[in-house]
């Protein structure tokens, strides 16, 4: 269904810029995103976790061990953004992510639209630009979503004003804010590099089950990998244990030497998988 | 000819990895192609001499930087490995740190770890300590005014630092070899290395390389090394520095509103009993002082430790919930326990816990003794009461 949808975008475009039919194309493709309900579904997970750890701490207080930031959400609302992305990067965000990603180019093939797609005059590799462009889409909507779900949730049951830092430093609201947008910005470019590993194994099969499957299953043995003390020299190459340091935007002079080596990171990871996956599709027989 | 192009298509991941590969491995073939740096040279004695005088004048240049401190001690795993500021975390694994440097009295150390921070912060004759996990800032009373002036230059009652720097080296003389080693690169920059050997054979320190800067003489890293190794058992050093004024925010510290402040006269650094190589501690299970025995490289400290010492440790968990460390020590003793090989001899019967830097007897008769030595200088300690 999505790609003949995407297909009547596609086929009067063929005389207009191909910029401009790309950007149609990629337009059909990301509402198609958000308007599956499936996504949407994962979308409203995303958005109403904040607002269950916000309602928590509100009923059981700060007290016990609560962990570091979440006890700091009970004191100033808009921390609950970063508490919120510190306790769903590890897992939900990825799996959101990986959901969306692997279904890519294997959710098409399953369905028997793939060939269809082909024959738009779009090409193969630039074809694949426009699903991991929807997949950047899909990252930044989600990592956003939650801050946002989280700000309106902090604003509505904690009070507001002026932000300490982990450092101790104490930043107007509105720096505070600014600090969250950074933080959202690199928890997408964290969350692209594993959509472009999550594409890479949508290329490679004609289940997307199976591409979701492998995304996830590779999330979680690298947290594992990266908790076990004597696998301590492979930690710094783990894709998963760099998404946490956005929390060098909490910290005043800013972080930015480590966000920096993870951005590097994601990069790494993202040029790899990208051009395996250009690769792979560009080169594969599609017969379905 | 399709295949053909298909192949080549496959070269674009491949170069990718490449480049990748290439990226991460850049920082170390660079070092490695331009080799070790060479500084002028110097004599051990006109190192310490020199940097002597540059400590005592106060004038140690202002810097920033990271310090990156690894410890691979062969222990037994933890279990519980301890937060970056906990002693017990600081024994296994790479710990980083930041610091700041604007002078005698200005000085800032940041622990970062994740979503907290522990912070020092030296401020003419403020003293505080930030922990954001507990959202608690300590002034911390009594400390020496410009407590962060390195007070680690010995004998400053002798008149000149090049002076002070032979009489060190004669002290040390005698069970130490002192030697200027290769020049380094530490943190980007040259740098001397003194390289200190234990004359001892019971020691199990092969040696310790201490590195300074070519230019400023500011110590850049210790590593020490044990017998056997060729990676240093432990390693502290500085990972990036540059030597500019570091801003002045680094040293203003207020508490936060809605913090709690405390005083005390020391940070509160690693709450609960203190973890080291299996020491019970001053905790208040009527453990002895520990003495020390021997002089040099083989020093042994000796404690006599209260009977049921183990069910002690065991137990230790259940009554202190409060220090965040407890269960790591009492995970840690146990763990050593249980690694721990029965020997006997002529001093008596015991257990032997041996890692690669220390060794520690624990003997029947109720004692532990613990040294960077081999177990027959334990044995011979434990043989004079």
């Amino acid at each position: 269904m999505s790609s003949h949808e995407t297909l009547a975008h596609a086929a009067p475009l063929r005389a207009a810029g191909p910029a401009r039919a790309a950007a149609r194309l990629l337009a059909s493709e990301t509402a198609l995103t958000f308007r599956r309900p499936r996504h949407l579904a994962m979308l409203a997970v995303l958005a109403v976790v904040p607002v269950l750890i916000g309602v928590a701490v509100r009923i059981a207080g700060a007290d016990g061990d609560a962990g570091p930031i979440i006890a700091r959400v009970a004191g100033n609302g808009l921390v609950l953004a970063f508490a919120s992305l510190s306790a769903m990067l590890p897992l939900i965000l990825p799996l959101a992510v990986s959901v969306v990603a692997g279904d890519a180019v294997a959710g098409e093939a399953s369905q028997g639209t793939l060939r269809y797609l082909l024959t738009a005059p779009a090409g193969r590799g630039r074809l694949l630009a426009l699903k991991y462009a929807n997949v950047l889409i899909f990252c930044l909507a989600a990592c956003a979503l939650v801050a946002v779900s989280a700000l309106v949730a902090g604003l509505a049951l904690f009070p507001t004003g002026p932000v300490t830092l982990l450092s101790g430093t104490t930043v107007p609201y509105a720096e505070g804010l600014l600090r969250a947008g950074l933080a959202v910005l690199y928890a997408a470019a964290g969350m692209a590099a594993l959509g472009a590993l999550a594409l890479a194994f949508s290329t490679l099969t004609e289940n997307p089950i199976g591409a979701i499957a492998a995304s996830v299953v590779l999330v979680v043995v690298s947290q594992v990998l990266a908790v076990i003390p004597q696998l301590s020299a492979l930690r710094p190459f783990l894709l998963a244990s760099w998404w946490n340091a956005f929390d060098g935007v909490l910290r005043a002079p800013m972080d930015t030497g480590r966000m920096g080596t993870g951005l590097l990171v994601f990069a790494g990871y993202a040029a790899v998988s990208g051009a395996f996956a250009w690769a792979r599709f560009t080169s594969r027989d599609v017969t379905s | 000819m399709r295949s053909g192009t298909r192949a080549m298509r496959w070269g674009v991941p491949v170069a990718a990895v490449a480049v990748v590969a290439g990226v991460v491995a850049a920082g170390p073939v660079i070092a490695a192609v331009q080799g070790e740096p060479s500084l002028p040279r110097r004599t051990a004695a006109e190192l310490l001499a020199d940097a002597a005088e540059k400590w005592q004048s106060g004038r140690l240049p202002q810097m920033s930087g990271t310090i990156v401190e690894t410890a691979s001690l062969g222990l037994p795993a933890l279990p519980v490995a301890g937060g970056a500021t906990s002693p017990l975390g600081l024994l296994s694994g790479s710990h980083q740190a930041k610091v700041w440097y604007g002078g005698p009295d200005r000085l800032r150390l940041m622990v970062p770890d994740e979503m907290n921070e522990n912070d020092l912060v030296v401020n003419g004759d403020q003293v505080w300590w930030w922990d954001s996990a507990a959202n608690t800032a300590t002034r911390i009373k009594g400390a020496p005014d410009g407590a962060g002036r390195p007070d680690a230059v010995p004998y400053t009652g002798t008149v000149t630092p090049r002076q002070a720097a032979e009489e060190a080296l004669r002290a040390a003389g005698t069970d130490t070899e002192i030697a200027v080693g290769e020049d380094a690169t530490v943190a980007g920059r040259a740098a001397y290395q003194v390289v200190l050997t234990p004359k001892d054979a019971g020691s199990l320190v092969k040696e310790v390389r201490l590195a300074f800067d070519g230019e400023t003489l500011v110590p850049l890293r210790v590593q020490l090394y044990a017998k056997g190794t060729a990676e240093p058992a432990f390693e502290v050093g500085f990972d990036s520095v540059t030597f500019t004024p570091p801003a002045p925010e680094n040293f203003a510290f207020t508490p936060p509103p809605g913090a709690k402040v405390e005083e005390a006269t020391a940070p509160p650094i690693g709450r609960g009993p203190h973890g080291k190589d299996g020491e019970p501690g001053a905790d208040g299970h009527g453990a002895a002082a520990p003495r020390v025995v021997g002089d040099g490289w083989d020093r042994v400290v000796v404690v006599s430790l209260p009977k049921r010492f183990e069910g002690d440790l065991a137990g230790a968990a259940d009554r202190a919930k409060g220090g965040r460390d407890v269960e790591g020590v009492a995970s840690l003793a146990n763990g050593m326990l249980n690694a721990a090989a029965p020997v006997s001899g002529e001093w008596g019967s015991g257990r032997l816990i041996r890692t690669k830097l220390v060794t520690a007897l624990l003997t029947d008769d109720g004692r532990l003794l613990a040294g960077a030595v081999t177990p027959e200088v334990l044995y011979a300690a434990a043989a004079a009461k």
